[in-house]
Parts: C-alpha cells; sequence; structure tokens
C-alpha cells in the first residue's frame, strides 16, 4: 500500500522531472501548446500538493523524519566559528608559503587560532557528548521495543521502508549525527590542515606519525588529522 | 479555464500572493520558537513557487495559442510572430517582465530552499521569510498595478499589435533573462543578511552561506550588462557599447555595490572585521536592484529602455522605504554585535587596501547614481532640469576608472594585517618593472602603431578641475595599459609565487600539475586573479575609445572611401523583401592595406506593421579594431548612399575580458567541500557553465556572422589584423564551449574523496 506522507515527502524530488518529461513528450507529439499546459497542470498539482503537505505538517499529522530530528541540531555558533578559524588556518599557511606574511606574524597567528579551535572543539565535545550518550541510550530503547514487538510489525516496517534494519538503523543515526555534527568538521580539518606544516611553536617537538596512514601530524595532537585515528598518548601541550 | 483565462491568471497571482503570505507567517513562528514549522515553511515556499511557475505556463500558453483576450498578449505579439519571439514577449513589455522576475524569483528560493535543507537551520526561517516579502511584493505589484493577465477591455481582437522590432532579435531572448537574474540573485543574499541581523548570529556562519550567491547574482550582473552593451553596439547603429542611458546606469549599480561585497566579505571571514561594511554593502546591493527595476518602470528619467510611464513607481518607493527601514532598524539594533573585535593595524595591509577598495567602488557608484537622477536633482532643487550627458561621464569615469585599476592591481601585493615597505617593494618589483616597460614602448612605438600615448582632449569645464581632467583625459591611454600591464605581472607573479611554494613541498609534482592543484587548493583566490584578468582586458578595450576614427559621407556607386587603414568602395543599393519588411542593403567592398576583406552590407530596414525604420550596421572584427558602418538616407533615383563609419579600435578586447572574467568566477564558484555535501551545487555550476557558455557561443557566432547582413556572404570576412591570420574569432565560440565543456564535466565528474572515519 502506498504511504501517502512518503509519496508527499518524495514529490518534489521526483514531480518536476515527470512533469518536465510529460511535457516534452506531449510537446513532441502535440505541439507547444499543449506542452505548456501539461508543464500548467504539473506546477498545479504540485502547489496544491506542496501545499497540503505544508499544512499537515503545520498541524502535526506528519511524524517527524530522522533527517529533520537530525537535522534540529543546528549547528551551533562555536562550530561556525571553528570552521572559519580552520579555513583561515589554511589561508595562513598560503600566505606564509609564498611570502606575504612574516615568520613572526605566522608563528603568532597559527598560535593564536590553533589555541581558538582547540577551546572550541573542546567545548562542543563536552556540549555533545551528553545529548550523543542519550540519543543512543534512546535509540537503544527504541530497537529493544521494536524487537520485542513481534515478526508481523517488523515485516510490515520492512515493506514501508523506514527505519528497518536495527543495525543499519544504528549506524546511520550515528553516521548522520556525526555528518551533522562533527563529520564536517573532522573532513574540514583534513583540508585545512592535511599539507600544513606543524605550527611553528611545537616545530622542536617530535611529530607523531600516524600508524595507519603515516601521515606526519603536530606534536600535540591526539588523533590523526587525516584518518581520525588515536595517536596513543598526547604529547605535550604547545602553549 | 478557457472561458476565462485572464480571470483564471488572476487568480493565481491571487494564490501566489496569498501563499507568500501564509509561508512568510510559518517561516516566522519556526523562527520563534517552533522549528517543527520549518519543514511547513519549506514547502510552502516550494508552492509559491509552483504557483509562479503556473502563471508563467498559463501567459506563454496565451502567447503561444494568440489568446487576445488577454491586454497584454495583445500588446505585444501578433499572429505573424514565430514561436520564438511569442515565448520573448513574456518579459517583452512591463507586466509579463515583472511576472518573469516572480519566477526568476521563485527559482532562486526553490534552489536556497533545496540547498539550505539540514543547513543554518536557526537562519533558514528568517531567509524564506524574506524571500517570501519579496514574492508578495511583486505579487501586489502585478494585482494592483500591472496585471499580465488583464483582460481587454473590448474583448478578444482578431490580431494583435505585434512585438517593437527593434526587440525581434536574439539578443532580446538572452539579455533581459540573464540581467534579471542577476537582479533577481541578488535577494538571496540581502535574505541570508536579514536572517543574521534577526537572529544575531552574526559571525561567519551568513557570510560563508552567501558567498556563492552573490557570486552567482555578480556573474549574471556582468553577463547581462555585458550582453546590453553587445546589443547597443550593433543594433542601435551609434558606433558605441555604452552611452550612459539612465537604465544603462542603473542596471551597473548593483554590479558595483556586489564587486565590493565580494571583496569585503574576505575581511571579515578572516580578522572578523567589516561587518557593518558586510552588511550595508548586502542591503544597497539589493535596493540597487529594486532601484533599477523602478527606474525603468516610473518615468522619472526618460530613456530607450523605458516602460511606458505608469503608477507603479509609487509602489516601489514604499518597498524601497520599507526595506531601507528594515535594514537600517536592524543594524543600528545589532550595533553592538556588528562592531569588529579587530582593527586595522597598519595602511599597508590588505584590510586597509579593501576598505579603499569599499569606498572607491562605492563612490563610483553613487557618482552614476548622482548623475543619472541629476534631471530630477536639479529639478527639485533649481526648478530647471539639467540633463548630463556622456560627455560628463566619460570625463569623470576615467580618473575613478584609472584609480581603480591600480587598486586591483596593489591589493594582491599587500599581506594581512602589515605589510613592511621592504616586503612590498619586493612583491611589486616585477610588475612596476613590467610596467615601466610597457609605458616606455608605448611612448616610443604607440604613434607608429596608430596608439599614440598621449591623446589630446578639448577642456570640459573652465578652471582648475578642467585643466586636471583635461590632463588626465589626455595620459589616459598610456595610464590604462600601464595599468594593465601592471595587473597582468601581479596576477602572473601570483600564479607562478604559488605553483613555486607547491613545487617546494612537493617535487615530484610537475609545474603544469602543481598549478592545478594550487589553483584547486584556493579556487577563490586564483579565480578572482583570473577576474582581475579579465578586468584588465576590458579596460584595454575601453581605452581604444581614445583612438576611434568617425566619417560621415555621401558616396555615389563606385565612389571610394578613405578611413584609417581602411578602403571602402560603394557598389551600391540592393533590394530585398520578406513577409515582414523591405531591407535596403548598401553593399561596400572593403580593403585594407591593399588586402581584400570581401562586402560588408550595412541597411535600413522599413516594417510593414509601420514602425519607424531601424538601422542594421555592417562590421567588421578584429583584435586590432573593428570597422563599423551604418547607413542613412538613399537616394532611389541616384542610387547615392549617406554613410557613418567608425573604426574602433580594441573593441574587441571588451568581449574578450568578459569570456575570462567568467572563467574566472567560474573557477571561483567551484566547491570547497565534498561533492556528497553541495550535490546541487554541482548540478548548478554545469548548467551555469554549459548554459553561459551556450550562450556566449551564439552570441559570438552569431555577431562574427553578422560582418555581412542580408542574405549574401562576403568571400571573405577575414578580420582587419593582419593580411594571413586566420579568423581567430571563429574560435571564440569554441572557446567559450570549451570553458563551459570544463566547467560542466569537471562539476559533474568530481571525484569523490571518501570521508576520514
Amino acid at each position: 500500500m502506498i504511504d501517502s506522507r512518503r509519496l508527499l515527502t518524495l514529490a518534489p524530488a521526483w514531480g518536476v522531472p515527470l512533469v518536465v518529461a510529460t511535457a516534452l513528450v506531449v510537446g513532441a507529439f502535440s505541439g507547444l501548446a499543449p506542452a505548456l499546459l501539461t508543464l500548467a497542470s504539473g506546477a498545479l498539482l504540485g502547489a496544491v500538493t506542496l501545499l497540503w503537505s505544508s499544512l499537515g505538517r503545520l498541524t502535526g499529522e506528519s511524524p517527524l523524519t530522522l533527517e529533520e530530528a537530525v537535522g534540529l541540531g543546528a549547528p551551533s555558533p562555536e562550530e561556525e566559528r571553528k570552521r572559519s578559524i580552520l579555513r583561515a588556518l589554511k589561508d595562513l599557511e598560503y600566505e606564509r608559503s609564498v611570502g606575504k606574511i612574516s615568520e613572526e606574524d605566522f608563528a603568532e597567528l597559527s598560535v593564536r587560532y590553533r589555541a581558538e579551535a582547540k577551546e572550541l572543539l573542546r567545548a562542543l565535545e563536552q556540549e555533545l557528548a551528553p545529548r550523543r550518550r542519550e540519543a543512543e541510550a534512546r535509540l537503544a530503547l527504541r530497537l529493544k521495543k521494536d524487537a520485542s514487538s513481534g515478526g508481523k510489525k517488523k515485516s510490515r516496517r520492512s515493506k514501508e521502508g523506514t527505519k528497518t534494519r536495527p543495525e543499519g538503523k544504528r549506524a546511520n543515526v550515528s553516521a548522520a549525527a556525526e555528518d551533522s555534527m562533527d563529520g564536517k568538521a573532522d573532513a574540514e580539518t583534513t583540508d585545512a590542515d592535511a599539507d600544513a606544516p606543524p605550527a611553528a611553536s611545537s616545530a622542536d617537538a617530535p611529530r607523531p606519525t600516524c600508524p595507519s596512514c603515516d601521515t606526519p601530524n603536530d606534536a600535540d595532537a591526539r588523533f590523526c588529522k587525516r584518518c581520525g585515528a588515536t595517536l596513543g598518548a598526547p604529547a605535550t601541550e604547545a602553549k | 479555464m478557457w472561458n476565462s483565462l485572464p480571470g483564471f491568471g488572476t487568480g493565481v497571482l491571487y494564490a501566489v500572493l496569498v501563499a507568500a503570505a501564509y509561508t512568510f507567517a510559518v517561516a516566522v513562528a519556526a523562527g520563534r520558537g517552533q522549528p517543527r514549522l520549518l519543514e511547513s515553511a519549506r514547502r510552502g515556499a516550494y508552492a509559491t513557487a509552483a504557483l509562479v511557475a503556473l502563471g508563467v505556463a498559463i501567459l506563454a500558453y496565451a502567447f503561444v495559442t494568440h489568446d487576445f483576450r488577454v491586454r497584454y498578449v495583445t500588446h505585444y505579439s501578433d499572429r505573424s510572430m514565430p514561436t520564438s519571439y511569442l515565448l520573448t514577449s513574456l518579459w517583452g513589455g512591463q507586466d509579463g517582465s515583472l511576472l518573469w522576475w516572480s519566477f526568476l524569483l521563485s527559482c532562486y528560493t526553490t534552489a536556497c530552499v533545496f540547498w539550505l535543507k539540514g543547513k543554518y537551520r536557526q537562519l533558514q526561517p528568517y531567509v524564506i521569510a524574506t524571500l517570501m516579502v519579496i514574492m508578495g511584493f511583486f505579487a501586489i505589484l502585478m494585482l494592483f498595478a500591472a496585471n499580465p493577465f488583464e483582460a481587454n477591455v473590448s474583448g478578444a481582437r482578431l490580431d494583435g499589435e505585434g512585438l517593437n522590432p527593434l526587440l525581434q532579435n536574439y539578443w532580446m531572448v538572452i539579455h533581459p533573462p540573464s540581467l534579471y537574474t542577476g537582479f533577481v540573485g541578488c535577494s538571496v543574499p540581502f535574505s541570508f543578511a536579514v536572517a543574521a541581523l534577526v537572529t544575531g548570529r552574526l559571525d561567519n556562519e551568513w557570510i560563508v552561506a552567501v558567498r556563492k550567491w552573490m557570486l552567482f547574482a555578480w556573474m549574471f550582473l556582468s553577463i547581462g550588462n555585458v550582453l546590453g552593451m553587445a546589443w547597443a553596439y550593433e543594433e542601435l547603429g551609434w558606433g558605441g557599447y555604452w552611452a550612459w542611458d539612465p537604465v544603462e546606469n542603473a542596471a551597473c549599480l548593483p554590479w558595483f555595490a556586489a564587486s565590493a561585497y565580494v571583496h569585503s566579505t574576505m575581511i571579515q571571514e578572516r580578522r572578523g572585521m567589516l561587518k557593518i561594511w558586510n552588511v550595508v554593502l548586502i542591503t544597497i546591493t539589493f535596493l540597487l536592484t529594486i532601484f533599477g527595476t523602478f527606474l525603468t518602470r516610473a518615468g522619472l528619467i526618460s530613456s530607450v529602455h523605458a516602460f511606458a510611464q505608469s503608477d507603479i513607481g509609487i509602489f516601489f518607493l514604499w518597498f524601497m522605504a520599507l526595506i531601507a527601514a528594515t535594514s537600517v532598524g536592524l543594524i543600528v539594533w545589532r550595533l553592538p554585535q556588528l562592531r569588529s573585535r579587530g582593527q586595522i593595524e597598519a595602511v599597508l595591509s590588505r584590510e586597509a587596501a579593501f576598505v579603499v577598495n569599499n569606498w572607491l567602488l562605492m563612490g563610483i557608484a553613487s557618482f552614476i547614481l548622482v548623475a543619472t537622477i541629476f534631471p530630477r536633482i536639479s529639478e527639485w532643487l533649481w526648478k530647471e532640469t539639467i540633463t548630463v550627458g556622456p560627455p560628463f561621464f566619460n570625463r569623470w569615469i576615467a580618473p575613478l576608472g584609472l584609480m581603480l585599476l591600480f587598486l586591483m592591481g596593489l591589493g594582491p601585493l599587500f599581506g594581512w594585517r602589515k605589510t613592511s615597505g621592504v616586503s612590498l617593494r619586493r612583491a611589486a618589483a616585477f610588475p612596476a618593472s613590467i610596467a615601466a616597460v610597457v609605458a616606455v614602448l608605448h611612448l616610443s612605438f604607440g604613434r607608429k602603431l596608430g596608439f599614440p600615448a598621449f591623446v589630446p582632449e578639448d577642456a570640459f569645464y573652465p578652471g582648475i578641475a578642467g585643466i586636471l581632467l583635461q590632463k588626465i583625459g589626455s595620459a589616459a591611454p598610456l595610464a590604462t595599459i600601464t595599468l594593465v600591464a601592471f595587473n597582468f605581472a601581479v596576477v602572473a607573479q601570483e600564479f607562478f609565487r604559488g605553483t613555486s611554494a607547491r613545487r617546494k613541498k612537493y617535487g615530484d609534482e610537475g609545474v603544469f600539475t602543481a598549478l592545478l592543484h594550487t589553483v584547486e587548493k584556493s579556487r577563490r583566490r586564483y579565480g578572482g586573479y583570473i577576474v582581475h584578468l579579465g578586468v584588465g582586458l576590458m579596460f584595454m578595450g575601453f581605452c581604444g575609445r581614445a583612438w576611434e576614427i568617425e566619417h560621415e559621407a555621401t558616396l555615389s556607386p563606385g565612389q571610394v572611401h578613405v578611413i584609417g587603414e581602411y578602403t571602402l568602395t560603394y557598389r551600391g543599393p540592393r533590394m530585398e523583401v520578406d513577409p515582414a519588411k523591405r531591407m535596403i542593403f548598401a553593399d561596400l567592398d572593403v580593403e585594407r592595406n591593399g588586402q581584400s576583406l570581401g562586402r560588408v552590407s550595412p541597411a535600413r530596414f522599413i516594417y510593414t506593421k509601420g514602425s519607424q525604420p531601424t538601422t542594421e550596421i555592417g562590421l567588421l572584427r578584429g583584435f586590432r579594431d573593428d570597422l563599423y558602418m551604418v547607413v542613412g538616407n538613399m537616394d532611389p533615383q541616384t542610387k547615392k548612399a549617406t554613410l557613418r563609419f567608425h573604426v574602433n579600435p580594441l573593441v574587441s578586447w571588451v568581449w574578450m575580458g568578459v569570456l575570462v572574467l567568467l572563467s574566472g568566477a567560474g573557477v571561483s564558484l567551484w566547491p570547497e567541500v565534498k561533492l556528497r555535501e553541495v550535490g546541487v551545487w554541482g548540478v548548478v555550476r554545469a548548467s551555469v557553465g554549459a548554459a553561459t557558455s551556450v550562450m556566449f557561443a551564439i552570441m559570438l557566432s552569431a555577431s562574427s556572422a553578422r560582418a555581412t547582413t542580408g542574405q549574401e556572404r562576403a568571400p571573405s570576412t577575414r578580420p582587419s589584423f593582419g593580411g594571413t591570420d586566420p579568423r581567430p574569432l571563429d574560435f571564440t565560440p569554441l572557446a567559450a564551449l570549451g570553458v563551459g565543456a570544463a566547467v560542466a564535466g569537471t562539476s559533474l565528474f568530481r571525484r569523490r574523496t571518501p570521508r576520514p572515519r
């Protein structure tokens, strides 16, 4: 049986290409005027469908989808600030490599940006950790409930194609949570720092090499900046 | 529907207004503590866009089926028009152009809402709300001032009045849509700015979100303005491409403000400074787009572009007042958060250079704005209408343009925070040397080559200001060429330094690979440098006007006329007829330095439908100069023709510069994050790349083919630069297609890199 809610969710994605394709076919056989009418009809149908869907959400009839729930965890100002610092570090490396900034200024700015980035990462980690634990606890409870409710419900959920396989769902939640909260930060860190030479302040300390990908990392790094693997005992903190 | 298409269309406009209002309300509610309503607002925005698309489809249907019950269809089409021009008439008149504006806004809204998805959830509600306010304004405008679905009072007519013959050309197909795409695109950054002010999230979040939207809009403002220039050059027949017409000026104003913004935003990203500047610049850019539309329609200033005078102006005035008041109020409210943490530490710094750049670009925009509306100002102040024309603009814009060109070259040499005199001298040594060499060469050989370094100008004003302007104008050719060389050298140096730094780090990379990777790692930077190259080329083209030659002559068949290096032999008139018009050609054989360049045939077209005759130019393009011919009167008895000839040096470099500029913008628009996160941008970029290149390929191919008008094709229409050169401009469409294909291909087939775990 077709789930009308899912249909409405997917309508924007498939509706436009379908209407355009139909209009092209009609136009090829019957001329431009019928093709325009087809487009007009599709637009009218789309408008009505979307307004109906919008009203459904307004009145609370539609349940929150997983994507929406994950998306409600909006990146905080600290997250955005962290990203901008990582971008600034990347630019700073370039400016230094082409000689537009003196070593003294580079060292000062680099240390300042890195310290701020570390503080932000720490703050974000502290803020998110309890929420992540709570989310996983709620998920475990829900999975337990689903598992105990019997085979029939399980097979119906499988047909509807919603949050079916528990293992996949758990992985998706973790992955989605990471995507929205930390994964982009990791990727940004990788982009920003992948080619960066070590900060001037830790230049003298030994630089640990990642056991997984052999990337040299900063002296005070605990996780590899390229692949995220744990590096072992942390080095001395840079000033 | 069939009995009441006008009624149905008007009903759709009411539905747009209602849907926009509903979406606005839901979006505001979503922003004020009910985040679950955000999805509802998103769908409302999609629905509003779908309703606008419905309106456009209905109007297009009315045109295609010649439904003359609709007044707009009657005014702007007739049964003899081909389908392409029928569809073009959608934006040919005021009412339809407002619907077209709404349609583009709905496309941007759809794209923005789709792109936002799970991102910027704090800002999203207010972005959607602002876009709906703008949509609602245009719906109100259409419903109460300029309804494209208004029915004919006298009922359906047998035939329509037809589109103005001046508008029945391919320029009408591409110029208004591209310019409107640029205008309307400024709504999205403005919406983000409002959202940032309302939510108080004034750090870099909204700046980063807005970056590519503003660049996209800026790119289309560039395309739209240049297409307008090309249209004026090929159609209006006065020999130039920019007449400082009020509507032309209004179209370029947002470009200046947007250019200032795309530079200034970098300061906020790096140093957290110039926040007030950035919100003000975005607001001004958006206001200027509305002002430009207002100027075209309100009859404030007379212009060749103006739509018929109407009472629509008061709506625009109120809307601009609302925008200005809301923006100022929000900025004042958020002033404490907008004040920057840092400050400019040295005059010789990139931050200071960008501030000067802001002031200069906004200064130029202010000058153009005041001069454009000066007739109204003078009327208000002195009860006397004083119009300022092209000579005034040309005299004053020269020193301002030179300052901009100088700053454009100097800016990249500065570092952040501060640049010591030593490092600035070191950085500037190579470009300054190149500029000096070019200046000496120009002084030594310019006159011999036909491009003298100094071109005397008449004094425009009495007094010191007049003398100063005269001297600057006379030296402008030398200064322009020198500064263009300076800019080119700076850009080359930047590419060299970046590539060298990369090769030092990755010794195994070849030069070309290192260059590619250097550009890939810093697309915005190097794309910007390529844009600077394009602007430099355009300046070179602009300065060619200093050396232009203009003649007018009345020739009998067989008579010869010489202009510059060209010898023209008038062969006589020739007439052709088609259902819509009578075409009278004046055939001229062209030689240059004894070598035949073929036949050129400027013409006059006399339309059956009774509008005034139009001139069709004869044009031979070249890298060195264009030969431009216009025919005036032709005596049928004596077969004498009055002809005007122009030799326009370096004009083609304006168009070449634009292509380079667009390439640079395309490089900057490439993503800096993984394709998976910006899938829609990959498709958008591919579409932009393909559409841009196809559009320019059409424009340039058709322009090359217009070396002769009419059915007779010249045996040889080689451009005038060199006798044995191939036809370099024939490669330009291929180059444009190549650039577009490269952008499209790279966007679509970019290799995905797995995310680290």
